[in-house]
């Protein structure tokens, strides 16, 4: 993992391309996420397969995706708010971006849920238990990630340039 | 059927109340991770990185437990 410091997200003179240097490490965020969800999915399906048979490997992969899915889902709500950085309307694009996206996200696992509570083909303990297994090992990485990273104080504002002299 | 078991009678699974409880906790604690990181935004825009990534984390630790509250509920009653 790279302990560099995070090259800011467009230059100073670029005014239009001003986004928050939060950038680069929510996508690390999400690459990590991802990586995370493969060997959770490997180790949980071998488990769920040693345990369960057939239903315990289905329930693996999906209480994995449910799990690294709906905790990705904010990191790339945060991305998508960005995109209107600088703009007029910034903080309340934030605002119905981050927040609708959080219920909806939360709505459609509700969905879900009911949908899979009844699943004659699913294990319910596997699936639970990669559920949690998922959201902890999201959180760790997360975590790590955010550690490892460095933000810089002030590399979202555009200092006005000098006047010239003639 | 007595009154007082008729005003007493609740129907539907128990655990219900305890999937709302567990959406009760994260919708505050979210409300205020991002009411919290607007207002830091509003006062000093220059640090929108550095607050947008401390919210996320927030967030991530808040809506965590939300998951396995609802999950719980759907799986293990």
């Amino acid at each position: 993992m790279s302990t560099a410091p995070d090259s800011t997200h467009g230059s100073a003179s670029d005014s239009r391309s001003a986004q928050p240097t939060s950038v680069p490490v929510l996508k690390r965020t999400l690459v990590y996420g991802g990586l995370l969800a493969l060997a959770i999915a490997v180790v949980g399906a071998v488990l769920g397969g040693i345990f369960a048979g057939g239903e315990g490997i289905v329930s693996a992969l999906i209480g994995t995706a449910m799990a690294v899915g709906f905790m990705g889902i904010t990191a790339l709500s945060i991305l998508a708010a960005n995109r209107y950085a600088g703009r007029a309307s910034a903080i309340g694009a934030f605002f119905a971006i981050v927040m609708g996206g959080w219920l909806v996200k939360f709505v459609v696992f509700l969905v879900l849920l009911m949908i899979l509570q009844d699943a004659q083909w699913l294990n319910p303990l596997v699936l639970f238990l990669t559920i949690v297994a998922g959201i902890i090992g999201s959180l760790i990485v997360d975590m790590i990630v955010i550690v490892k990273s460095r933000v810089s104080y002030v590399s979202d504002v555009t200092l006005p340039s000098a006047p010239h002299d003639d | 059927m007595d009154a007082t078991t008729v005003l007493a009678e609740i129907n539907g699974n128990i655990a219900t109340v305890g999937y709302g409880l567990a959406a009760i906790g994260p919708g505050i604690g979210i409300g205020i991770v991002v009411g919290k990181t607007v207002e830091g935004v509003a006062r000093q825009p220059e640090l929108a990185g550095r607050l947008q990534v401390l919210m996320y984390i927030g967030i991530a630790f808040t809506e965590a437990l939300a998951f396995i509250g609802i999950a719980t509920y759907f799986f293990m009653v």
